[in-house]
């Protein structure tokens, strides 16, 4: 009464109706396949995009005046509000004006429009990596040097070719040498850049470029980044305390992305749990009725059986076990599919585009697969396994 | 074995089924004794109700009423599981149609009520050979039914019902499948096994084959209307 023999049975029965078994575990095979090539997906999709997440700084939020307001122009951020805040906020060290103006840039004797921003130091940058030079350094700012650093757009629209540092761009009337130019920005399969195409210190930019203007967002730069959610309250508070208390802004962080990139994860999570449950229904019913079939047409068997002296149980197990055989079969080749078709898909688009590999949830695959196996079997085997126990050994015998 | 103690005794034994508001009554007080290596054979027309007394002597079925000792333990008022433990131990059968697991060799066949006693594989098959040996298939213990004759078959399944070495061997109608010749050969086999002191009990309604057995005992509307030795016996 060995286990393993049962196994053995159950394996040679299935192995004998090879076409029916592979007809009946195909259901299953293609419901965990589609869960777990979803999942496998999905954990390179979110691997991504916090792999890109994580290029922007966790030092800096955004703050902007909403679009729909009483009081637009009295909401609007003023320069000189910048220079207070650094004094008046918490855990703001500084605060500069965001986004950029588009502008018309020469390099030699190439023209292009380029949108040129504020940036500040290095602690406060994308994690982009530099193809040359350096990135704004703490000097920069606090002199206001006509320095600049280009993107990676920026010096192909340019059609720069080598090493620009030492040169000069001229916007406008004004020049700026150039100390840095940034690598490929890896933004994957989010559709956003966090660098503008031309970042010069945002002292510079302060002085030069929005004196006198209302300026669209700032950006403010945080001492600890553990607190960004308390200073973001704070900030607000400020601002109706200074401009009173009818007007509106938002503040975006990285965090606030990352929300937003968790909520869509959690909503495609939930439509494959979705599909899941309905494979696992479909493909549960298939082996139902296979094994009803099966029950059946082996009921004299099942008489001879009992006649020799097998129990209840022994015959319960035996079927039991068959339908379970059945749906690890399914499982285990829905699993390796899946992982497979998985890890094919993501190489092929995610990763390529990202350059984030994310490892494959094999832990999370193994469970989804065997949990998938245990529920059909319980919910779909049992009955059938409980039909052939229950059988009258006489009737059973007579039957033809 | 052939000793005189009481394989099988029945106690003014009734089954009745209740088919709705009608009651058949299938075995009206039946009482009989059979020693421990006895050849007997059980006749009556149809609806005589010898279907019903051999279903209860394999301990498929309950008795409505009276007593049933097998091999010396009252199994008339047994549960399911504990009549399969009896029929597993002291019952062999033997059916009309064989009943051989199709796609799975004689071995494997024979050796089947054994995988229910919790043998080894290993245990297993030696028992099984040496039973397939008995019967004179040892050079057919790989084939599968379907490649073997009819009378092969039924010594396979004639193996089985030998492989736990059961108090009693039931067969129900055994040559009813089989030719002449080959009826001849199964009977001249179960006259071997009773000669080496099987008790055999065998359903049949066929005189010839009665009369192979050493005693027969002729049922009629759920009663034994005769019972007595035969030529043989």
């Amino acid at each position: 009464m060995r286990i393993s023999q049962y196994f053995a049975e159950a394996f040679a029965v299935l192995a004998a109706n090879r076409i029916r078994t592979i007809l009946t575990a195909l259901g299953l095979i293609i419901g965990v396949t589609a869960v777990i090539s979803i999942q496998v997906l999905g954990a390179g999709m979110a691997g991504a995009v916090s792999g890109i997440l994580g290029a922007a700084s966790d030092r800096t939020f955004v703050v902007l005046p909403n679009q729909q307001q009483a009081d637009f122009t009295r909401a609007a951020i003023r320069l000189s509000d910048l220079q207070r805040a650094k004094d008046e906020i918490p855990n703001v060290i500084d605060a500069m004006p965001a986004g950029g103006q588009n502008l018309q840039a020469a390099y030699g004797h190439s023209h292009r429009r380029l949108t040129l921003g504020a940036g500040a130091d290095e602690r406060f940058a994308t994690a982009t990596p530099l193809r040359y030079g350096r990135k704004l350094s703490a000097d920069d700012i606090v002199a206001g040097r006509h320095v600049c650093v280009l993107s990676d757009r920026a010096y192909t629209k340019l059609a720069i070719s080598g090493d620009p540092t030492g040169g000069s761009l001229r916007v406008g009337d004004r020049r700026f040498t150039i100390i840095g130019v940034l690598g490929v920005d890896q933004t994957g399969i989010l559709p956003i850049s966090f660098n503008q195409d031309v970042t010069i210190p945002y002292t510079t930019y302060e002085r030069e470029f929005a004196r006198g203007r209302a300026i669209l967002f700032a950006r403010f730069l945080l001492q600890d980044p553990s607190r960004v959610e308390q200073t973001e309250a704070d900030t607000l508070a400020w601002l109706k305390h200074i401009k009173g208390a009818r007007v509106e802004y938002q503040t975006f962080d990285r965090k606030t992305f990352t929300k937003a990139v968790d909520g869509i994860f959690a909503g495609i999570t939930l439509i494959v749990a979705l599909i899941g449950a309905v494979s696992l229904l479909v493909a549960g019913i298939g082996i139902l009725n296979i094994m009803l079939v099966s029950v059946a047409e082996r009921t004299r068997e099942i008489g001879l059986r009992k006649a020799i002296g097998a129990t209840r149980f022994q015959i319960l197990l035996q079927f039991f076990i068959e339908a379970l055989s059945l749906s690890a079969f399914g499982c285990i080749v829905g699993m390796l599919f899946g992982i497979l078709i998985g890890a094919l898909v993501n190489d092929l688009a995610i990763v390529k585009l990202s350059g984030v590999v994310a490892p494959i949830p094999w832990l999370r695959s193994i469970l989804i697969a065997t949990g998938f196996a245990t529920v059909v079997t319980l919910v779909f085997g049992t009955y059938p396994a409980w039909r052939a126990a229950t059988l009258d050994p006489i009737e059973a015998l007579r039957y033809e | 074995m052939n000793d005189s103690r009481q394989a099988i005794e029945l106690w003014n034994v009734t089954k009745t089924y209740e088919l709705g508001e009608v009651k058949v009554e299938a075995l009206r007080g039946v009482s009989f004794t059979i020693r421990s290596g006895e050849y007997v054979a059980i006749m009556g027309p149809s609806g005589s109700g010898k279907s019903t007394l051999m279903n209860l002597l394999g301990c498929l079925d309950r008795p409505t009423s009276g007593q049933y000792f097998l091999d010396g333990t009252d199994v008339s008022t047994l549960g399911d599981d504990q009549l399969a433990a009896i029929r597993l131990k002291k019952l062999g059968f033997v059916f009309q149609g064989f009943n051989l697991l199709a796609r799975t060799s004689a071995m494997k066949n024979v050796a089947l009520p054994l995988f229910y006693a919790g043998l080894s594989g290993k245990a297993r098959n030696a028992a099984a050979s040496d039973r397939l040996r008995e019967v004179g298939l040892g050079d057919r213990m790989d084939h599968k039914p379907s490649e073997l004759s009819g009378g092969q078959q039924q010594r396979v399944a004639i193996a089985r019902a030998l492989v736990n070495d059961p108090a009693v061997v039931l067969a129900d109608e055994p040559t009813g499948n089989l030719d002449s010749q080959t009826s001849e050969e199964i009977m001249g086999l179960f006259h071997h096994l009773n000669q080496g002191g099987r008790t055999i009990i065998m359903v049949t309604h066929d005189e010839d084959v009665a009369s192979h057995a050493k005693r027969i005992v002729r049922v009629r509307d759920g009663r034994i209307v005769d019972d007595q030795p035969t030529a043989q016996g």
